[in-house]
């Protein structure tokens, strides 16, 4: 048989070797591990410490004690606590989150109302907090020395610092002010529902991405690899994205899954202050409900798309940086 | 230039917050919780800053609040601080079977956003200002912890240590008069991040509705009934959110100043990567 000619661009589409890929497999093992601890940690939690959630039920007269003892008993509440867990866990791996027990529906599909609106202002949140992070973190590296710099720099400690419920209002406050301006105002009634939230939650998210890209930048502008790029006549634009920019990457993606992972899973204070449906106000209303069911939940969620984002965030980290992997 | 003045001025807000929450008795001009005047009134109509929804002074409820948003959050510090550097410690100082559980109990817990674990403490302690405390407190500790350890352990890993054991030296010895001390200014500057966590933390939480009853004046609650009316009274709103902002900021421009001056190469990023998320 003849040999396969060599195909350099085979080895260009081969991402990552044996170790990277061994790397992110045991990533995926321990990521299904925490998430499986976490949402214990909440069944536990959410259980064994003093209340009952069907008593609530009761003291506020929305139900009788024959009803509670029937809601107890369709609900499973009345068996032993571990097989009530072996229950969950069994429940769980078919994607059954239980049923809210006010509504007595189940809570996959309230999630599933709810989801859109979340995933539409954390998707622009995030895509803002990206834009808005990489340029004030370069501009604060790059241009460490100058007042543009230091500026870049204070805006991005402002957007960590303040916190949304004042940054919120505040822009709520000068929306409101604009509207008496008539002209302008079928345009802004447009914005209030979701630009404004976005921006106002992805200044916040900007800070912390800039803060990593400037460190990240800052260290690998000072490596000597910059200075042979240099030498070796790389343009200047080439330079810095390729092999200043990328390296310093890892950590700025890490940070996004954060992130992106936190927005993900519902901005409770956003949705208040701008009177959003979402996860968040969800969320809010069943924990003073009591209604645990909902709350375990949107934790699970939490957890999963912490997970997910932090093993997507360590593949793509791989890629960029090879390196990364055999550190491991 | 704006920022060489930073620390002076955080410094000089948090001496005067501090003054005030001492003396609020004597400095509030008013009762914070009486009505008093007209509701809904602007500054300098029926008192200095005007006065709420209720007719309630705002400036005396101001003065209070600093009490009471102050002292939530040194609380559920203190507690997240105690707990957290306890176990970070004891985890630097066994390396073995307890570092690896502090350690994957931590990374399990971050897997939880902060303000919804404290959020969860609330679902089972309900509301009130005693479980804002306690939520944020806890809701705290996995962050504090990770941060925590992994100073100790970079401390621990130093020559020094080594020949502490080698002369001897107990496990308790080394933790506490060669790594705690050795610690020192980052230590102290983790800390303080902690405390403006903790504080915007908590005024989440009273901003919520947490805080139980809403007559108390406290800034987070005060922001939150004051967003009501926005058209009419805005004050009602942005002097408490003011309130809350700056002292957010001036213990964060403290705990980086603390840590630049004593460790100027590390940028001090990595104390805000457990940081903000409660949005």
């Amino acid at each position: 048989m003849v040999p396969l000619p060599y195909r350099p661009s085979i080895r260009a589409v081969k991402l990552m070797d044996n170790r990277g890929a061994k790397a992110i497999s045991k990533k995926m093992l321990d990521g299904i591990f925490t998430v499986f601890a976490a949402v214990s940690v909440v069944f536990f939690s959410l259980r064994l410490a003093a209340g009952d959630p069907l008593e609530i039920l009761l003291s506020q007269g929305l139900a009788t004690r024959a009803q509670i003892e029937e809601l107890r008993v369709a609900l499973g509440l009345d068996r032993p606590l571990f097989s009530q867990y072996l229950d969950f866990l069994r429940s769980l791996l078919r994607g059954d989150l239980g049923k809210s027990l006010y509504t007595g529906r189940p809570v996959i599909s309230l999630i599933k109302e709810q989801y859109p609106q979340t995933i539409e202002l954390a998707f622009s949140a995030l895509l803002f907090a990206i834009g808005l992070g990489l340029v004030l973190g370069v501009a604060g590296a790059i241009l460490k020395q100058s007042h543009i710099g230091k500026i870049a720099e204070f805006i991005a400690n402002v957007g960590i610092s303040l916190p949304v419920s004042f940054t919120g209002i505040l822009a709520l406050f000068l929306w409101l002010q604009a509207l008496h301006w008539a002209t302008l105002e079928a345009l802004l009634l447009s914005l209030k529902d979701l630009l404004l939230p976005a921006l106002i939650l992805g200044f916040a998210s900007a800070g912390a991405l800039a803060k990593v890209v400037q460190s990240g930048l800052a260290g690998s502008l000072r490596e000597p690899y910059m200075l042979a790029a240099r030498a070796r006549g790389i343009r200047p634009r080439w330079r810095f994205i390729w092999h200043a920019l990328r390296p310093s990457l890892p950590p700025v993606l890490s940070i996004a899954a954060l992130e992106a992972a936190f927005l993900f899973s519902g901005t409770v204070i956003t949705e208040t202050v701008f009177a959003r449906p979402g996860l968040g106000r969800m969320l809010v209303n069943a924990i003073l409900q009591g209604d645990y069911a909902i709350v375990q939940g949107i934790v699970v969620l939490a957890a999963a798309l912490y997970v997910f984002t932090q093993a997507l965030s360590e593949i793509l980290s791989i890629i960029l940086d090879p390196r990364l992997a055999r550190q491991q | 230039m704006i920022l060489r003045g930073a620390p002076i001025l955080s410094v000089g807000w948090l001496i005067l917050i501090t003054i005030v929450a001492v003396g609020a008795p004597v400095l509030a001009p008013l009762d914070p919780q009486q009505p008093l005047g007209p509701p809904l009134s602007y500054p300098a109509q029926a008192s200095f800053l005007g006065t709420d929804s209720l007719g309630r002074d705002l400036l005396s409820r101001l003065i209070f609040g600093t009490r009471f948003s102050l002292s939530i959050a040194l609380l559920a510090s203190a507690i997240t601080i105690s707990v957290g550097t306890l176990f970070g410690l004891t985890a630097a100082v066994f390396p073995g079977l307890f570092d690896r559980i502090m350690l994957w109990a931590s990374n399990t817990l971050l897997a939880i956003p902060g303000l919804l674990l404290a959020m969860l403490v609330v679902a089972r302690t309900g509301t009130g200002l005693a479980s804002v405390v306690f939520a944020i407190g806890i809701g705290g500790i996995p962050g504090f912890l990770r941060l925590s350890r992994a100073l100790f352990i970079q401390i621990r890993s130093q020559a020094f240590i080594s020949s502490a054991v080698a002369l001897g030296g107990s496990k308790l010895w080394i933790a506490r008069f060669h790594i705690l001390p050795n610690a020192g200014p980052r230590y102290i500057s983790i800390s303080t991040i902690h405390i403006a966590w903790a504080f915007l933390g908590a005024t989440s939480l009273t901003f919520l509705g947490f805080a139980g009853d809403p007559s108390i004046p406290e800034w987070g609650s005060m922001l939150n009934t004051g967003r009501s009316f926005l058209n009419q009274a805005p004050h009602l709103a942005i002097l408490p959110g003011f309130a809350i902002s700056a002292t957010i900021m001036a213990i964060q421009s403290l705990g980086r100043w603390i840590s630049h001056i004593s460790d100027p190469l590390d940028a001090g990023w990595r104390s805000s990567q457990s940081g903000n998320r409660n949005r």
